[in-house]
C-alpha cells in the first residue's frame, strides 16, 4: 500500500476489428504476444486521473399543501420508483408502545378507505410492482417501484395508501401476529440481539432506547387508536417528502404529484422535539447475554457519536474509515487479516436526527471472545491516543471521494442521497462541495474529532454468546453483567423479565 | 457514505436468507419486446484460451470488471468440500508481487469496491472502479491468475476466517442447518449434495498441497472469462485485456467432466430435525432440470405465481388467509446441473410443519389440475420484466448477468434473447412442468421441530438461555 506506481509493461500485438465486424461474426480473435519473463517484483501500471463525477441535480417543487416533491430522471430502464418519506419514525413511538411507527407503516399496504388489502396486493403485483414500507428511527417510508407504463397507478396507490390507511381490526391482528412471530425468531439470532441491546444501552433514557420493531410485551398493547393517532399526527403533507425517480419526465412527475397529492390536508403541525444526549456513564459497562448453544459470540463496542447534521460529521467519517470503514479498517486488519479471529470486523457511525453512536462490530468463535473484544478495544484506544498517519488519511480520503460516483450509480441511490440532505437540513449542493471538504481535512482534524468522541474507558460492550466459556475473565472488560437470553427484556430498565415470566 | 447499524428488521426471513445463501444462481437477463436496452457485446478470444466480453455503457465514469473461473463446489470431491470457496479467499492473500490484501488496497484507494463469491458452478471476482483504473485492475487480476503465493501462516489464517464464515452463516444462525440437510438427503451422487461452504472437518484437513493443485488445475486462462461493462472504448479495453491477461500462460486442459449425474429419485425422502429455534418450519425440494433448459422457464413462472408478492397463491393461502405461516415461499435454485425447486415456510406458534406442507402441496396440486389464469400468467411475466430491469441497474449486476450467461448457460447472447423465452411460456407449459416435477417420488422434505415450549415453562425448571 502507498507504493509509488510503476510503469506499464509492454504493448501486445492486436488485430483490431470494427464493431460491425464483431457484430457480424460475434467474436473477435486477437493474436497474443507473450511478454518477456518478469524479474523481481512487478507493479501495476500508472493511470491517468479519473474523470470527474457529475452529481445529478434534482428538480424540487413544493405543493401548496407543503409536500416537497423531488424528481430525478433516468431513462435507461423502463422503471419508475415513488418513495414517500414521513419525517417521523420509531423515535416518536409513544412510551411503552415500542413498535408503533413500524406497525403503522406496515399497515399502509393492508387496506385503505378505498381498497382492501387484497385489492392493493393484486394491483401492485399485476403492475410488476415491488413495494417496500417500514419505519426507521428518523422517518417512516412507503416505496413502490413499477414498470414505467404504470406510473398513474403508482401515484394513485401511493397517495391512497399514505393518506387513507384503514387500520382495520383484522389487518392489525394479522400484522401484529406476523411481527410477534418475527421477533420470536429474531431473539434466536445473536446479531439481532447484540445490535438491539447495544442501541438500547448507548441511548439509554432517550427515545432511541427501544427496539424499533417493538417487543413481545409492547406489541400486544398497541391499539387501532394508537396507530390512527400516530398516522394523524405525523403523516401530513407538510411533514413529508415525495421522491419520484426513474423513467418519467420532470414536468410529468410534478403534474402527477399535484394531481394525486394536492387534496391531502394538513392538520396541526407535528411537534418534533430533539432528544437530549444521555449523561456520560461513570465506567465501562459490559453486558453478556448467555446463549448456551452459540458457537460464536457477537461483539459490539462503542459510545455516543454525532447526529447527521453535526459539523464534526465529515472528520468523523474519515476517522471511521480508519477504524473500521471499507477502506483502512484497522479492526479488520487486527482481527481478521492478522489473527483469523473473525470473518468480519467493522465500525459504523450511526447518525440519527438528534443523536448518534459510533460502534465497532465483530464476531468470533466462543473461546476467542475476550481476546477479540480486547483487540477491538485496543484499536479504539490506539486511534484515540496516537496520531493518524498521513498514508491512512490519504487512503480514507481518496476512497471517500472516489466512491462518490458509486453512491450515485442508480436513480434510487440519487434519490436517497438527496432525501438524506433534505431530512437533515443540509444544503442541496452538499455533494458537489464534498470532495473538496474531505480533501481539506488534515490528520490533526481527524485525530481531534476521533479524540472527542472515542471513549474506550466508558464504552458499552455487548457480548452475545455462550457465556460459560468466557465468564471467568469478563470482569476485566469493566462493570459486567450476565443475563440469560430467555430472561432478557429489552424494554425493562434492568433488562430482565419479572421473575416467573422467563422463557416466553 | 452514510452508515447505520444494520438492525435486522425482518429477522423472520432468516430461513429465507439461509436458503438464498445457497440459491446463489443469478437471475439471468435478456432484452425482448419491452424497451430494455440492447447489450452490444464484443467478444475477444485470446490464444491462451481466455475469453473476454466487453460492453460499453457511458452513464457514469465507472467500470465493473469480473473474472469468472468455471469452477465451483460441484468440482469438489468427497473429503475436500469447501475448497472452491476457501480458494476464493486465498486469491486476496498475496502474490509474488503483492502482500496479503494489497490487491484490494489498490481498488479501495481509487474509491472502488471489490469482492468475490463462489457458487456451485463458478467462482467470481469483481471490482467496480473509476474507469481510469481499467489497466490497474487487469494487471491485478492477471497477477493473481499467475503469481499467487500463499504462505503457511496466511493459509492457516484464511482457513480460520472461512471457518468463522461457516459459523456465522450456518452453525450460529437459527435454521442455518436446514438447507444443508435438505441437499445432503436430496442428492446421493452429484456433488450438489454438499454446500459451497463445505464441512468443518474438510476445511480442517485442507493442506497447501491441495490448494496448489486446485490453483494449477482451475485458475488458468483457459478456464476464465473476463467481463468488462462500463465507461470504456471497447477497442481500448480489448487491447488492455490482451496486454495484461494475454501474458498468462495457458494451463493444462481441464479434467474431463467427471461429475457424477444424480440418479432419478425413486421415493419421497423425509428428514426430521429438532432445532433450538422458536418456530416450526419445513423445506421441500423437488428435483428439476438445469437452468437454461426449456422447462426452466415455465418453472420460474410457476414460482412467481406461487409466491411472488402478497397476491401470490402460497402467500395468500398460508400467510394471509389461514395465518398459519409467518413466511412462505417457493423458488427454484437454477444452476448448471439439475437442482431443486423449493417450497418452504416458517410456521406460526401452535401450527405443525405437516399443516403447512398440506397447504403447500394443495397449491402445487392445483397447478397440476387447473390451468393458471391468463391474468396470473401476465402478472408473472410483468414480474419477470421488472426483475430483468432491476438486474440491469448497476454495472456490477449487468456484468454478473453477462458472466452467468456466458459461463454457466454457455451463451452470452442470452442477455439479449432470454426474456423472449419467458414471454413465450403458456398456461399449458406451467401445467405440464407441474405435473412432471411436483411428484412425491421427486421430493425431499425437511421438517423442523422447534424447542418445546412446554419444557421451558415447566415450573421450577428454567433452562438457562432457552437451550434444551
Amino acid at each position: 500500500m502507498n507504493r509509488a506506481p510503476g510503469r506499464g509493461k509492454g504493448t501486445g500485438a492486436l488485430r483490431r476489428c470494427s464493431a460491425i465486424w464483431s457484430r457480424l461474426c460475434g467474436a473477435v480473435l486477437i493474436l497474443f504476444l507473450l511478454a518477456p519473463p518478469l524479474g523481481g517484483r512487478d507493479y501495476p501500471p500508472s493511470v491517468p486521473p479519473p474523470k470527474a463525477t457529475v452529481i445529478p441535480a434534482p428538480a424540487i417543487q413544493v405543493l401548496p399543501n407543503g409536500l416537497q416533491v423531488v424528481v430525478v430522471e433516468r431513462h435507461s430502464l423502463p422503471l419508475m420508483t415513488l418513495r414517500l418519506v414521513v419525517k417521523a419514525g420509531a423515535e416518536f413511538d409513544p412510551a411503552a408502545l415500542a413498535g408503533t411507527a413500524a406497525l403503522a407503516s406496515s399497515l399502509l399496504t393492508e387496506g385503505t378507505t378505498r381498497r382492501t388489502s387484497r385489492q392493493i396486493a393484486e394491483a401492485i403485483d399485476a403492475a410488476g410492482g415491488l413495494v417496500d414500507n417500514g419505519a426507521g428511527w428518523d422517518s417512516s417510508f412507503l416505496s413502490l417501484s413499477v414498470l414505467s407504463d404504470q406510473a398513474d397507478l403508482a401515484f394513485d396507490l401511493v397517495s391512497d395508501m399514505a393518506e387513507s390507511p384503514a387500520f382495520q381490526a383484522a389487518e392489525i391482528e394479522r400484522q401484529r401476529k406476523q411481527t410477534l412471530s418475527g421477533l420470536q425468531v429474531a431473539h434466536d439470532d445473536p446479531a439481532y440481539v447484540a445490535d438491539t441491546l447495544f442501541q438500547d444501552l448507548v441511548f439509554a433514557g432517550t427515545p432511541y432506547s427501544h427496539p424499533e420493531d417493538g417487543t413481545l410485551e409492547s406489541l400486544p398493547r398497541i391499539t387501532a387508536e394508537d396507530l390512527r393517532r400516530f398516522h394523524t399526527r405525523y403523516y401530513q403533507p407538510a411533514n413529508c417528502i415525495l421522491a419520484v425517480v426513474g423513467d418519467i419526465s420532470t414536468p410529468e412527475a410534478f403534474a402527477r404529484a399535484a394531481q394525486f397529492f394536492s387534496a391531502w390536508k394538513n392538520l396541526a403541525p407535528p411537534v418534533l422535539p430533539l432528544a437530549a444526549a444521555p449523561p456520560r456513564r461513570e465506567e465501562r459497562q459490559a453486558v453478556a447475554i448467555d446463549k448456551p448453544d452459540a458457537v460464536q459470540t457477537e461483539i459490539r463496542i462503542g459510545s455516543l457519536g454525532v447526529p447527521r447534521s453535526s459539523p464534526d460529521y465529515l472528520a468523523l467519517s474519515v476517522a471511521n474509515e480508519i477504524l473500521g470503514g471499507p477502506s483502512e479498517n484497522r479492526l479488520f486488519k487486527a482481527l481478521r487479516s492478522r489473527q483469523g479471529l473473525t470473518y468480519g470486523a467493522s465500525s459504523d457511525l450511526v447518525c440519527r436526527r438528534a443523536l448518534g453512536a459510533w460502534v465497532a462490530k465483530t464476531f468470533t468463535r466462543t473461546p476467542e471472545t475476550l481476546k477479540s473484544a480486547h483487540l477491538a478495544l485496543e484499536q479504539i484506544k490506539s486511534l484515540r491516543e496516537h496520531e493518524i498517519s498521513r498514508s491512512e488519511l490519504e487512503t480514507a480520503q481518496s476512497y471517500l471521494v472516489g466512491h462518490l460516483a458509486l453512491d450515485f450509480e442508480t436513480s434510487e441511490n440519487v434519490a436517497s442521497q438527496i432525501l438524506e440532505l433534505i431530512q437533515n437540513n443540509l444544503p442541496l449542493d452538499y455533494w458537489n462541495r464534498y470532495p473538496a471538504e474531505i480533501m481539506a481535512l488534515t490528520t490533526g482534524d481527524v485525530w481531534n474529532a476521533a479524540q472527542r468522541y472515542l471513549d474506550p474507558d466508558h464504552d458499552i460492550i455487548v457480548l452475545v454468546g455462550n457465556v460459560a466459556d468466557f465468564k471467568k475473565d469478563l470482569k476485566k472488560l469493566g462493570h459486567a453483567q450476565v443475563i440469560p437470553l430467555n430472561e432478557m427484556d429489552f424494554a425493562s430498565p434492568d433488562l430482565r423479565r419479572p421473575p416467573g415470566e422467563a422463557g416466553k | 457514505m452514510t452508515s447505520s447499524l444494520s438492525f435486522r428488521k425482518h429477522a423472520v426471513t432468516l430461513l429465507a436468507a439461509a436458503a438464498w445463501l445457497l440459491l446463489l444462481a443469478l437471475e439471468p437477463a435478456a432484452a425482448g419486446p419491452i424497451k430494455l436496452p440492447f447489450t452490444d457485446l464484443h467478444q475477444v478470444d485470446l490464444a491462451n484460451g481466455l475469453r473476454a466480453l466487453i460492453v460499453e455503457s457511458h452513464d457514469a465514469p465507472l467500470i465493473d470488471v469480473q473474472v469468472w473461473y468455471h469452477v465451483g463446489s460441484k468440482n469438489e470431491v468427497p473429503g475436500k468440500t469447501g475448497f472452491a470457496h476457501l480458494f476464493e479467499h486465498l486469491m486476496f492473500d498475496g502474490t509474488k508481487n503483492l502482500g496479503p490484501n494489497e490487491f484490494s488496497d489498490y481498488v479501495i484507494r481509487s474509491g472502488g469496491t471489490d469482492n468475490a463469491y463462489t457458487t456451485e458452478d463458478a467462482t467470481v471476482f469483481w471490482e467496480t472502479v473509476p474507469s481510469n483504473m481499467l489497466p490497474v485492475v487487469l494487471w491485478l487480476e492477471a497477477d493473481r491468475m499467475r503469481n499467487l503465493e500463499i504462505t503457511d501462516k496466511v493459509f492457516n489464517n484464511e482457513r480460520e476466517v472461512v471457518e468463522e464464515e461457516r459459523r456465522l452463516r450456518f452453525d450460529n444462525l437459527p435454521y442455518g442447518s436446514v438447507v444443508e440437510t435438505l441437499y445432503a438427503h436430496a442428492y446421493t451422487a452429484h456433488p450438489y449434495q454438499h454446500t459451497t461452504i463445505g464441512s468443518m472437518q474438510d476445511l480442517e484437513r485442507a493442506s497447501i498441497k491441495d490448494i496448489q493443485d486446485f490453483y494449477d488445475t482451475y485458475y488458468v486462462p483457459n478456464n476464465a472469462t473476463v467481463v468488462i461493462v462500463g465507461d470504456v472504448d471497447w477497442h481500448e479495453a480489448a487491447v488492455a485485456v490482451e496486454e495484461y491477461l494475454g501474458r498468462v500462460a495457458a494451463g493444462k486442459a481441464l479434467p474431463a467432466h467427471a461429475i457424477a449425474p444424480e440418479p432419478p429419485q425413486a421415493a419421497k425422502r423425509v428428514v426430521k430435525l429438532d432445532l433450538n429455534v422458536a418456530l416450526p418450519a419445513f423445506v421441500e425440494g423437488y428435483h428439476m432440470p438445469a437452468d437454461g433448459t426449456p422447462d426452466a422457464y415455465p418453472l420460474r413462472l410457476a414460482a412467481k405465481i406461487l409466491s411472488e408478492g402478497e397476491s401470490s397463491r402460497i402467500y395468500t393461502r398460508l400467510v394471509y388467509d389461514q395465518q398459519i405461516a409467518v413466511e412462505a415461499q417457493s423458488t427454484g435454485n437454477f444452476t448448471e446441473d439439475p437442482n431443486l425447486f423449493f417450497a418452504f415456510a416458517v410456521l406460526n406458534s401452535g401450527h405443525t410443519p405437516a399443516e403447512g406442507e398440506a397447504q403447500v402441496e394443495a397449491e402445487l396440486a392445483r397447478l397440476q389440475t387447473e390451468l393458471v389464469s391468463t391474468a396470473e400468467l401476465e402478472k408473472g411475466k410483468n414480474q419477470i420484466r421488472r426483475d430483468f430491469s432491476l438486474s440491469r441497474q448497476t454495472l456490477q449486476t449487468r456484468a454478473e448477468e453477462l458472466g452467468y450467461a456466458a459461463v454457466v448457460l454457455k451463451d452470452a447472447e442470452l442477455v439479449n434473447t432470454e426474456l423472449a423465452r419467458f414471454l413465450a411460456v403458456t398456461r399449458e407449459d406451467i401445467q405440464r412442468v407441474a405435473k412432471k416435477y411436483f411428484v412425491p417420488e421427486n421430493l425431499t422434505l425437511v421438517e423442523v421441530n422447534p424447542r418445546s415450549a412446554a419444557a421451558e415453562e415447566k415450573p421450577g425448571h428454567r433452562p438457562a438461555g432457552g437451550a434444551q
